[in-house]
């Protein structure tokens, strides 16, 4: 899109130690996000996708590998980041529940950004909430002294909107912003974000199990599969030619609600087996397990991920003839 | 301009907070046992606080003596009776009871901060060091019995009811300490206290901010509970002699004094005792209702 | 074929601080023997509340029955003695909710969880069972849900297995009791997408095999389409649409319905649309006549007097709205 990324990633790794064994949350990753785009993020538990936005954040420091922001690189923990840092990468949460403090109200959460990082006046300060909430569709005389238990879920991720853009951003991660809502909800909040996306220039890394809300909402998608990454696609030939056989998998299972939709997804692929734990991933391709299309090399060898040209990478045996990439 | 909004934000803080007490009240009341205590604890308050003023002879809880009038029982003149040397016991326990609410309000107030602070930050820093040291030295108060402990303080200093009720506030701390100890670090974990961490919020804002509004509730309902306690551990004190010395009418002297003089004489005893059961009684009983009132109810 | 389940104009209330909320607003419900019937609905519209009530397990205070009756077999489980609900819920009845963690006791293993309900059923039914086929029942019950190496679960506690995992014992504790009418609240809400396809596949075959009659709840409009022959859509306390699955969705009817399969993303990729306007209404001061009118913009005088009743549109499809009164 643009000339450089604005976030990119090579060759993250990041282990945690526990009892059982060294988990590999995140097992050498590369990806590049371009400013004012959408990157889209699936994978089902223990895929790793949650890990990455915190090493992103600076919930966690990488055990390996860059992380660059902007051009510079940011790979450290949030208490070791600056200010200016914290400003530019900000995050909504999945539970709008419990990211908005039940014993505040809406002022004073929406005051401690503002206050923070120094903007303005408290008199400066006090307009800017009232602009703030006025961009996400509340009106702030109704809703500046509320309790979050006083308002719906909606407007509580609204409210988390809000406080998300109080600084000025340049990226922000949005974890499942909609699964906690209703369907009758969720399309204000996604038609919002897309909205301010354009407005205020943002980029965003959208985080979602849902596929079919990815669809309409990312311009690129990425998934992952216990700690790596299978396949990179723009969003339309992601869904229309998926090569990873996981990708396929996934495809097939999602519920649908129209014959249309059902005639996109891919043939049924039975999905079998459970989702292995971490602890225990595969030798070879972790997948391979559970791979309708397994061959031998597959429990041997992790594969790399393989150029296809037109901004799509998958990382399989299969495609093994390719020119490898280095990037996505 | 400016003045006008701050108005109607006062305004409105205010509906909210009346709507908020209103609602407290309507589940407080749920509970009949909860209403029954908070009526005698204010009829105990109020008497205490007017005590000279109501008591039939409030001459009798300072020094007196009127040997022609000692050891009679409960009759229309003397409710209660009448102790060794003449005083009227009724006169002496109402006094009594400033005492006993004086040792629980300042024991709670002295003991309650630094336990809520201590623990605050012991357990925003889990596993820092500084949660170990702090973690550590609750652990070494709360391993003696705390009437023990409060007994070998009052014992080294001399015993009198300011010592007292320092003794004591340094046996409660640590239980308050525990208790936010244990709400803060799992407070810690919640998606607002991320969000403030990652927005580059300081910790004492996060600590004081946003974690403590949430540890309002339990600490009071235990407040509330604990005052019986205390005023318990100050009257067995001074049972002991080591509280509230003769002539002062303190309650659990009084009910030393009485003792010897059981079953005989069974006034000078029991009625310090029964007061002593019911000002316990009813904070258990308000200290009920508050649990009720915080609890967070699922329809 | 008869029916199984007859719920009629059931109302049920909940008393709090502030007044009466109103919640359920005369359900109609009915499940034939052997049918598997959908539920679907928002957060607040009354599911988990009218399965509650068939089970009676609502707490009565604060809740209580304002009317309605609710036919199992003929008989009014409303007027049910304690002891004829115990056998009800014990051989006719079962559940499966949405948090297995919930519904399975954490301290005890799976065998002793499992034994104890092979027996207990086995006993309602006139039969003692020996050790061996106590366990044998035990295993078949796992194995019939696809679980692996039944025999190692049997020793495992809840906390050591995966989230399919408990969902899928949940489901054999619910079906090894031979029960005719299966509950099922959103019971695959919390699971990975590959996972919940392959244990809505299984409870499938299951259901068929026993013959079992099953109410699925769920919020999930696919989940709906891919299980069930018959759905029933519910806002604000009653039922606004119902018929057959397919047909439903294909062409719903109700304003509601309509706005609820265009919120839905779809995997075309044609967008998101603003959702719903309006919020569910306040239980305590419900709209008069049709709940859904303050949100609805085929709104006329008439909706505003009394709950519309469910208008026969033909082919076994019904709509609880004004706009189809002379269809009748």
């Amino acid at each position: 899109m643009s000339d450089h990324p604005i976030l990119s990633i090579d060759g993250l790794i990041k282990q945690f130690p526990t009892k059982a064994g060294i988990v590999k949350a995140v097992d050498e990753i590369s990806f590049d996000v371009a400013t004012g785009d959408t990157l889209g993020l699936v994978g089902e538990s223990g895929s790793g996708k949650t890990t990455t936005a915190q090493c992103i954040l600076g919930i966690y420091p990488p055990t390996a590998g860059t992380i660059s922001f902007d051009g510079t690189p940011v790979g450290v923990m949030f208490n070791r980041r600056n200010k200016e840092l914290k400003r530019r990468i900000r995050i909504v949460f999945q539970d709008p529940g419990s990211s908005l403090n039940p014993k505040r109200t809406i002022k004073q959460i929406l005051s401690v950004p503002l206050r923070v990082h120094k903007m303005g006046s408290s008199r400066e300060r006090l307009s800017m909430m009232n602009q703030l909430l006025e961009m996400v569709g509340l009106p702030p005389q109704e809703y500046l002294y509320k309790h979050p238990q006083g308002i719906g879920g909606g407007e509580k991720q609204m409210v988390a909107i809000a406080r998300a853009l109080a600084t000025n951003p340049r990226f922000v991660v949005l974890d499942e912003p909609t699964s906690a809502l209703d369907v009758s909800v969720q399309g204000k909040i996604i038609n919002l974000l897309k909205r301010l996306a354009e407005e205020l220039d943002l980029t965003y890394l959208f985080i979602t199990h849902d596929l079919s809300l990815m669809r309409n909402v990312a311009t690129r998608v990425a998934i992952m599969y216990l700690g790596k990454l299978c396949e990179i696609a723009p969003t339309a030939e992601f869904f229309r030619a998926p090569q990873h056989p996981y990708t396929k998998m996934l495809l097939s299972s999602i519920p649908v609600v129209t014959s249309e939709e059902e005639a996109l997804k891919p043939e049924k692929i039975i999905s079998q087996g459970e989702i292995p734990s971490p602890v225990n991933i595969p030798t070879g391709c972790s997948f391979h397990l559970r791979c309708p299309e397994r061959m031998p090399i597959c429990s041997q060898i992790d594969p790399q991920m393989q150029v296809l040209g037109n901004g799509h990478v998958v990382r399989c045996h299969l495609f093994a003839e390719i020119p490898k990439a280095t990037h996505g | 301009m400016q003045w006008e909004e701050r108005r109607a934000e006062l305004k409105l803080m205010l509906a909210q907070r009346r709507r908020g007490l209103a609602k407290g009240w309507y589940k407080y009341s749920r509970n009949p046992l909860a209403v029954v205590g908070l009526v005698v604890l204010c009829i105990i308050v109020l008497a205490a606080v007017l005590a000279p003023y109501i008591t039939p002879y409030p001459e009798h809880a300072k020094p007196y003596t009127n040997f022609s009038a000692g050891s009679l029982p409960p009759s229309s003149t003397y409710w209660f009776g009448t102790d060794r040397v003449g005083r009227d016991i009724f006169s002496r326990v109402i006094h009594g009871y400033r005492f006993s609410l004086t040792i629980g309000i300042v024991v709670l107030g002295l003991g309650v901060a630094p336990g809520v602070i201590l623990g605050l930050v012991a357990g925003y820093h889990q596993g820092k060091w500084i949660e170990t040291v702090i973690m550590r030295i609750t652990d070494v108060f709360l391993a003696v019995p705390p009437l023990v402990l409060a007994l070998a303080i009052t014992a080294m200093l001399t015993p009198n009811l300011m010592n007292q009720m320092m003794a004591i506030a340094l046996v409660w701390w640590p239980w308050y300490a525990r208790l936010v100890f244990a709400l803060a670090s799992s407070l810690r974990s919640e998606y607002f206290v991320r969000e403030a961490e990652l927005t580059g919020a300081s910790k004492l804002h996060i600590m004081f901010k946003e974690i403590l509004p949430n540890c309002f509730a339990p600490v009071m309902t235990k407040m509330t509970l604990d005052m019986g306690i205390v005023i318990l551990v100050g009257a067995t004190l001074s049972f002991i002699g080591l509280g509230v010395q003769p002539p002062k009418p303190g309650l659990g002297t009084m009910v030393a004094e009485g003792a010897k003089r059981l079953p005989g004489e069974w006034w000078g005893t029991i009625f310090p005792a029964l007061a002593i059961v019911i000002v316990i009684l009813a904070f258990n009983l308000v200290g009920d209702g508050l649990r009720d009132v915080f609890s967070v109810e699922e329809v | 074929m008869d029916g199984l389940l007859r719920i009629r104009d059931l109302h049920v209330g909940f008393r709090i601080f502030e007044g009466l909320l109103h919640v359920l607003n005369g359900v109609e419900l009915d499940v034939r023997e052997g049918e598997r019937v959908g539920l679907v609905g928002e957060t607040g519209c009354g599911k988990t509340t009218t399965v509650k009530s068939v089970l009676r397990v609502l707490p009565i205070p604060p809740a209580r029955i304002l009317g309605g009756e609710i036919q199992y077999a003929g008989n009014d489980v409303l007027k049910m003695s304690r002891r004829q609900m115990t056998l009800l819920r014990r051989h006719e009845l079962t559940a499966i909710f949405q948090d297995p963690l919930q519904s399975l006791n954490p301290v005890f293993t799976i065998g002793t969880q499992l034994r104890d309900i092979v027996k207990d059923s086995a006993i309602g039914q006139g039969k003692r069972l020996s050790r061996q086929e106590t366990e044998a029942r035990c295993i078949q019950a796992l194995q019939e849900t696809g679980m692996p190496d039944p025999e190692r679960i049997m020793t495992n506690y809840p906390a050591q297995l995966s989230g399919g995992m408990r969902q899928r014992i949940c489901i054999a504790e619910a079906l090894s009791t031979n029960a005719k009418l299966l509950l099922a609240d959103e019971p695959t809400t919390n699971l990975d997408v590959t996972i919940q396809d392959q244990i809505l596949r299984k409870l499938d075959e299951l259901v068929e095999e026993k013959g079992a009659s099953v109410v699925m709840i769920t919020h999930s409009m696919g989940v709906v389409r891919d299980l069930t022959q018959r759905a029933n859509i519910m806002y604000a306390g009653s039922i606004v649409e119902t018929g057959k699955t397919h047909t439903l969705l294909e062409a719903p009817m109700h304003p509601y319905t309509k706005g609820l399969m265009a919120s839905v993303p779809k995997l075309t990729g044609e967008g998101v649309s603003d959702g719903i306007p309006g919020r569910i209404p306040n239980y305590l001061d419900p709209p008069s006549g049709c709940r859904f009118h303050p949100r609805c913009e085929h709104r006329m005088e008439i909706c505003t007097s009394a709950p519309p009743p469910l208008y026969s549109v033909g082919n076994e499809q019904r709509v609880a709205c004004y706009l189809y009164r002379e269809e009748t």
